[in-house]
């Protein structure tokens, strides 16, 4: 292992990490609560034997993988949806989830912001680590689970709200400013997404009015207002028409470094576009993971050939 | 092989005799039978059923307004002002004011009325807007089927049960229960400062302002819940559980996602119950302590509303040979439904401000 120092030193990665956590203080963040998932793990001589420390990255002192799942089995009642899925995702990176309808996909997102917790009769088996803290551990508070990894779903999903208060929604939920704060926030999240010079004159205007396109993209600057480590996204461009998608799709791989997605995708086109890995579900079980284009071009397994190749639905 | 049945159309080309054909045959006369003409009928009919309300609304406005004609004249605005209900002596000689005929010394005035009307549903509109907003979300967000399906059955019941019903339960049961228990209890504590001192003061028997207000309120949580509950199934799970997602507890997700989508719906909701309020009447009657010459000086006192007076004075008005007494009611009831269409436009007016945000229900997710 490594000196102390060597764990404090910051990478180019890790500084930009860092960067995008001292906006959010800018905006007059309370200490105690945006702040905590931003400090690295403490590396301490006590928690030297922690095996989650051969995971650490020595250069930022953070977990190598943003999520990792260990034998992650989940079901619904008696029917089990996903089976023994270990898994890590790499931090800074785009994952796209590929598989056919009923594979798990969407439940095994969903499970990543505890979004199944809800759902009657579901249980889950093995664990989850958002940056080594268990996402069921009863130290982790829900709601500050749910900052920290954002969400986009298949729809656009405006609040009916304001412009203005659909992108501060979350900030304001979890006091992250207030005030004219907002108006920061607001402004430089709807410029990271593009969208800015399009409502910068209609923000207290209903979102209703936006296009299909736009109102997507306003939700995203509402998912990131919040500074999430990850961002899941369900199918976020399926009700989407091509010019947007490209949009959208342009959008994301610029958030890439700093900001880590796990997408789940039916558009194999867009996970060889935008993914940096690729995961393969297949009847609730993990085929195949790996660097897109060599699990597109040579799949190790003869299913994830079959269905890369648009041989299985 | 013939052509059987369903095309009675009359067609001058008859069908060539095979299955196929007579398939396609029938399907023309059909057509034939969707003749313009009958489509015009339709349209018709659809006219005079869309315009039949607003005739009805007029008509009764119009009648009542010709009725109330002798009163208004003798009254003037003071029928609006005044507080005196006095149908004058119906034994003595008549007198003749600006050309009606009327008893000696009647005089009219419903000001006390049209204050106890709208304080009554007052009452009960802020007492019941938000509980039926927290039973319809407990409904339909929180509670199981089985525990949830009994209880809108229950709410339905309830929105449906005569209002004769409630008032003489109010006047049997809850008046005398609230009188004895509880408004003294209020009384003695609320501080003596301004708006909270209309809470001070005696107390009563329970026949008044505040047992009145408390059963209408009863009498439209259920109109307001049932309604409710039905826009709240509309809301679509999409925004929902965007708001989950980001964070916010469910409670924060109902009050700035959920209500506010369906905030015009509910708006409707409310105007639907405070029409019910505003027009109760025998519940009221029984309940109010049927005072007609004063306003409540604190919130027990007894009072009267203009349904409650109508329905009350109507018996004694026919005694009235002049038709004077009948025709002060008839300008009540004018007044009332002035009053109830004014708060509709108004109600309409907050929709139209307050919707510009609201999704429509059923769009987007």
């Amino acid at each position: 292992m490594t000196t102390r120092s060597a764990v404090v030193r910051l990478t180019g990665e890790a500084k930009q990490w860092r960067e995008r956590n001292q906006v959010e203080n800018e905006y007059g963040a309370e200490p105690g609560r945006s702040v905590e998932h931003a400090a690295p793990p403490e590396v301490t001589l006590a928690n030297l034997e922690d095996p989650l420390l051969e995971t650490m990255d020595p250069e930022s002192g953070r977990p190598k993988h943003v999520i990792e799942c260990r034998g992650l089995s989940l079901s619904f009642g008696q029917s089990r949806i996903l089976s023994e899925v270990s898994v890590k995702f790499q931090r800074g990176t785009i994952t796209a989830l590929i598989g056919p309808t009923g594979s798990g996909k969407s439940t095994f997102l969903r499970t990543l912001n505890r979004m199944n917790d809800k759902v009657r009769d579901f249980h889950h088996e093995g664990a989850v680590h958002l940056n080594g803290d268990d996402i069921w551990s009863s130290a982790q508070n829900l709601l500050s689970l749910r900052r920290r990894v954002g969400m986009l779903f298949q729809r656009p999903n405006p609040f009916p709200m304001s412009i203005k208060d659909n992108v501060v929604a979350g900030v304001k939920a979890h006091r992250i400013a207030k005030g004219k704060q907002l108006d920061v926030v607001a402004e430089q999240r709807l410029i990271e997404v593009g969208l800015w010079e399009a409502v910068r004159d209609r923000l207290d205007d209903s979102p209703f009015r936006l296009s299909g396109g736009q109102q997507q993209l306003l939700c995203l600057a509402r998912a990131l207002a919040t500074g999430p480590e990850v961002l899941l996204l369900d199918e976020p461009t399926s009700a989407l028409d091509p010019v947007s998608t490209e949009f959208v799709e342009a959008l994301l791989r610029g958030l890439a470094p700093a900001l880590s997605m796990v997408v789940v995708t039916h558009n194999l086109g867009q996970a060889r576009r935008i993914s940096h890995n690729t995961m393969f579900l297949y009847g609730g079980r993990l085929v195949e993971h790996g660097p897109t284009a060599s699990l597109f071009e040579h799949p190790f397994d003869p299913q994830t050939e079959r269905y890369v190749s648009g041989r299985m639905g | 092989m013939t052509v059987v049945g369903g095309d009675a159309g009359g067609l001058s080309a008859s069908p060539p005799p095979n299955s196929v054909s007579r398939l396609v045959g029938s399907g023309r006369a059909d057509d034939a039978s969707r003749s313009p003409g009958r489509s015009g009928l339709f349209r018709g009919a659809a006219r005079v059923a869309a315009t039949l309300p607003l005739l009805a609304l007029a008509g009764t406005i119009t009648i009542l307004t010709v009725k109330a004609l002798p009163s208004i004249r003798v009254n003037g605005l003071h029928f609006l002002t005044g507080s005196a209900w006095k149908p004058g002596s119906t034994y003595g000689a008549t007198v003749r004011t600006n050309g009606v005929e009327h008893p000696l010394g009647a005089s009219y005035g419903i000001w006390p009325l049209i204050v106890g009307t709208l304080q009554t549903s007052a009452i009960a509109v802020v007492l019941a807007v938000p509980i039926s907003i927290g039973a319809a979300f407990a409904l339909t967000e929180r509670m199981p089927t089985w525990l949830s399906r009994p209880l809108s059955l229950a709410v339905e019941i309830l929105a449906g049960i005569p209002s004769v019903i409630l008032g003489l339960w109010g006047v049997l049961t809850l008046g005398p229960f609230l009188a004895q228990h509880v408004y003294p209890l209020v009384a003695d504590h609320v501080p003596d400062v301004p708006v909270l001192r209309y809470f001070r003061g005696p107390t009563g028997h329970g026949e008044g302002l505040a047992t009145s207000g408390l059963v209408l309120t009863l009498m439209i949580v259920p109109i307001i819940t049932a309604t409710t509950r039905d826009l709240f199934r509309q809301v679509p799970t999409l925004p929902k559980e965007g708001a989950t997602a980001l964070g916010m507890t469910d409670a924060e997700t109902a009050r700035r996602v959920t209500v506010p989508w369906v905030r015009t719906g509910i708006v409707g909701a409310t105007v639907l119950g405070l029409g019910r309020a505003l027009g109760e009447t025998i519940a009221v009657a029984m309940i109010s302590g049927a005072a007609l010459n004063s306003v409540s000086a604190n919130i027990y006192g007894t009072m009267g509303t203009i349904a409650a007076a109508i329905v009350t004075q109507l018996d004694s008005a026919y005694t009235d040979g002049t038709g004077f007494a009948i025709s002060a009611l008839a300008e009540a009831a004018l007044v009332l439904a002035v009053i109830t269409v004014g708060v509709n436009l108004i109600a309409r007016l907050v929709i139209s401000r307050s919707g510009r945000l609201t999704a429509p229900v059923g769009r987007s997710g």
